[in-house]
């Protein structure tokens, strides 16, 4: 009799494990110092109703695999291969029959680019009239993890078991196709100029237009302060080609310093992704265009003047290059009185 | 009966590796639903995209799913206009822990979640009317236009296998718009070099959506125009004139008067109801208010021209359907003292809706008249009215009969905008601007 008492208690312990390993589990409450995203969520992550969700691939619009390098402001049309754009949703989810599926509205579609480096999407859109399930994908940020996603949702409904009664539902499919994108865009540097007991001026490119392609890309570049002779307002220099030649001519703007001037020189601006530190430079040079021909120290906080033989042809300069290899170099005038 | 017993230990044992099947099968359906096939065959197959759930927050003001005549099997969520709602959303992609995803799998980013809020075009194709990247899976926000919408989420996060557990996390990254001119940067991350990611992990998405409809809780804006005409003048072609003007206009200012300057109404006399200014529109439904405004000569007895404004109630009408009442009552007491119109001179009058329902892109005429206080209509003489006698002031004239001006706009979801004022007939002869009354 034991025994038989000790196989039902086996059979009915093993039994309610077994009924509750199907039923869907609420879960433990978040963690919230570790899923901080979690604040406010109360609800399971598992859905209790039948809400089907449908494989979804992303291709290239020539049906071939989109390339794992994307480069920085090219457009791609891009296409999503999934069902839900068929004449009816699936007829079974999950092992699960869904009866007499039909649709009930059109799809609704969204398109990102998830830059994973800032975990930050920008939402693709295009004002052009595409079949419904095509997208023209600019990336205007250079990453090294990126990700081209695509979430479609449909409202569908079903028959229920009570004769004359349907319920609505939603069938999603969403799916993402995973990209770096190559930086292809010269590094936007300018230089901030001061003189020890003196006044101070500044010299940056903004790219303009952004995100231009095809290249070459184009900057203006801003003269301002007292040293540009533009204390009032700022000298704008439009149309300047972006890259290793960006020479402004002495009618154009100059900085303006004395023989015996002590010049603070600080690097300002940036990349739109990473800088090589290790090839930054800028000081005095001679001459504009080409390789700068250094003057005096490289790289230096501090530029007495006074302590160098100074050329005719006197240039502030700055080389910059990012890690794609992109390159800015940029000549300014000195005028030295 | 020791046969019995044994009998009933190897079904007891048999079910035990039941479960374990039934427990792993369930396990990974429920991670997946695509998965990812080129997956080495060491590595657990970590699935393209999973499920997620997506809900509304308790909020007394989601109303029940029969809401209006709604059909509770439409999993359609009711809401109101202008209140905060919360919504919430889960999914194992958000999870602390990848494991349900994939045997041995590890989550190599923070998620990254976005909110949309789309609504329908006319041909039935759905727009994006915001999307927020929030990365976070609750979010909250108001609906300041009636009508059917449908919030997204969309979700995604980088997963590896297990051979990826010791990859940098991403979503911690350093700024690279930091670091113009700093030294000693020893990132080496090449972009473009293999054209494979650090971590090799994957992008995993989630999606669901939710219908949400939002009802209407606003009375309509309401505007009456009163006009006079004289001499040959074609009263029906003016009365078609006056009311191609109104439904420009009302279009065009959002239900809001169309000018605060009196002299702009020398013309016509307008008695405004709408939402209200910019600061009092889209209040919640137990908060709204409405203002009356009036503009023109034949808001008071002595005919001077004027714009006077004020808020005035907007009122629950009908508790179980949430709609609104604004009612202008006019009288002695009120801010509408009544309208006065000058005996012996026929004049017109017509009134425009407009209704947030439809975010005032159509004009509609709406139903008004004169009426007796027993609530007989006063006719028109002719193609105008016009009154010979006057009954203005009251004590002077009790012998003759009162008379109400009366309007009612109602918008599709029951709400209304009503005006009953007091219409005097003042005993004034010509000089009616300059305030002389006889």
């Amino acid at each position: 009799m034991k025994r038989i008492l000790t196989g039902l208690f086996t059979a009915v312990v093993v039994f309610s494990s077994m009924v509750s390993a199907q039923e869907p589990q609420a879960g433990a409450p978040a963690n919230l110092e570790k899923t901080p995203w979690l604040k406010g969520v109360q609800i399971s992550p598992y859905p209790v109703d039948i809400s089907p969700v449908i494989p979804l691939k992303i291709y290239s619009e020539n049906g071939e695999a989109i390339p794992a390098t994307l480069t920085e402001d090219v457009p791609l049309t891009v296409v999503a291969d999934t069902t839900i754009f068929e004449d009816a949703p699936p007829a079974e989810y999950k092992g699960q029959q869904i009866p007499n599926p039909r649709w009930e509205e059109n799809p609704a579609i969204s398109w990102f680019f998830i830059d994973w480096e800032k975990n930050k999407n920008y939402m693709a859109s295009v004002s052009e009239p595409l079949a419904a399930n095509q997208m023209v994908i600019i990336p205007t940020t250079p990453t090294g993890k990126g990700a081209i996603t695509c979430h479609i949702a449909r409202r569908m409904r079903y028959d229920l078991p009570e004769p004359g009664r349907s319920k609505g539902t939603f069938a999603n499919s969403s799916g993402a196709k995973d990209v770096r994108v190559l930086d292809i865009t010269p590094p936007l540097c300018g230089l901030e100029i001061s003189v020890e007991n003196g006044g101070s001026g500044a010299c940056w490119p903004v790219e303009n237009p952004p995100d231009k392609y095809p290249l070459p890309k184009q900057a203006d570049i801003y003269l301002s302060g007292p040293l540009f002779n533009a204390q009032e307002q700022d000298i704008l220099l439009q149309g300047i080609e972006l890259g290793n030649n960006m020479v402004v001519a002495a009618d154009q703007g100059a900085l303006h310093v004395s023989a015996n001037d002590k010049l603070l020189v600080k690097v300002i601006g940036s990349d739109n992704y990473k800088l090589d530190n290790s090839k930054l430079k800028f000081g005095l040079c001679n001459g504009a265009g080409g390789e700068p021909a250094p003057v005096g120290p490289v790289n230096a906080d501090m530029i007495d003047l006074s302590k160098l033989k100074l050329p005719e042809a006197l240039h502030l300069y700055l080389d910059a290059t990012d890690v794609a290899g992109n390159r800015q170099v940029m000549f300014i005038p000195v005028i030295v009185k | 009966m020791k046969k019995f017993t044994g009998f009933l230990m190897v079904v007891a044992i048999l079910f035990s590796f039941a479960v374990m099947i039934t427990a792993e099968e369930a396990a990974d359906e429920a991670a997946s639903t695509t998965t990812d096939v080129s997956a080495s065959p060491e590595a657990a197959p970590i699935p393209d995209n999973t499920d997620m759930t997506l809900g509304m927050s308790e909020n007394k003001n989601v109303m029940p799913a029969n809401f209006r005549g709604g059909d509770p099997d439409s999993s359609l969520v009711h809401c109101l206009e202008d209140v905060y709602y919360e919504k919430q959303e889960h999914s194992l992609i958000y999870k602390e822990n990848a494991g349900e995803l994939a045997e041995g799998a590890k989550f190599e980013s923070d998620p990254n979640i976005t909110w949309d809020t789309k609504v329908k075009d006319a041909d039935g194709n759905w727009k994006t009317l915001s999307s927020a990247n929030t990365n976070m899976a609750a979010d909250g926000g108001k609906f300041f236009a009636p009508g059917e919408y449908q919030i997204g989420n969309s979700g995604a996060r980088q997963v590896g296998g297990s051979s990826g557990a010791d990859n940098e996390a991403v979503g911690e990254g350093t700024d690279p718009t930091n670091e113009a001119g700093g030294a000693g940067n020893t990132d080496t991350a090449l972009v473009g070099e293999d054209g494979k990611t650090e971590a090799d992990a994957k992008t995993v998405t989630a999606q669901q959506s939710m219908g949400v409809q939002v009802h209407d809780v606003t009375s309509p804006d309401l505007w009456v125009a009163f006009q006079e005409g004289a001499g040959t003048v074609d009263m029906a072609a003016t009365e078609q004139e006056l009311k191609g003007k109104m439904m420009e206009k009302i279009i065009s200012n959002l239900g809001r008067p169309f000018s605060t300057n009196a002299e702009d109404y020398e013309e016509a006399s307008y008695m405004f109801v709408d939402e209200g200014a910019d600061g009092e529109r889209d209040k919640e439904p137990f908060e709204k208010i409405a203002r009356l405004s009036v503009a023109g000569a034949l808001f008071n007895e002595r005919g001077a021209p004027k714009f006077e404004t004020k808020a005035i109630e907007s009122k629950t009408l009908d508790e179980e359907n949430m709609t609104r009442q604004v009612h202008v009552s006019g009288g002695e007491k009120s801010a509408l003292k009544g309208v006065f119109v000058r005996r012996n001179v026929p004049f017109i009058f017509a009134a425009m809706a407009v209704d947030n329902g439809d975010l005032r892109a159509k004009a509609g005429e709406v139903a008004c008249r004169i009426e007796k206080a027993d609530g007989t209509e006063v006719e028109k003489d002719g193609n105008s009215y016009l009154f010979r006698v006057p009954n203005f002031p009251r004590d002077s004239y009790e012998d003759q009969p009162e008379y109400f001006f009366v309007a009612k706009g109602s918008d599709k979801a029951g709400n209304l905008t009503t005006i009953r004022t007091p219409l005097y007939v003042v005993n004034t002869q010509a000089a009616f601007e300059g305030g002389r009354n006889q």
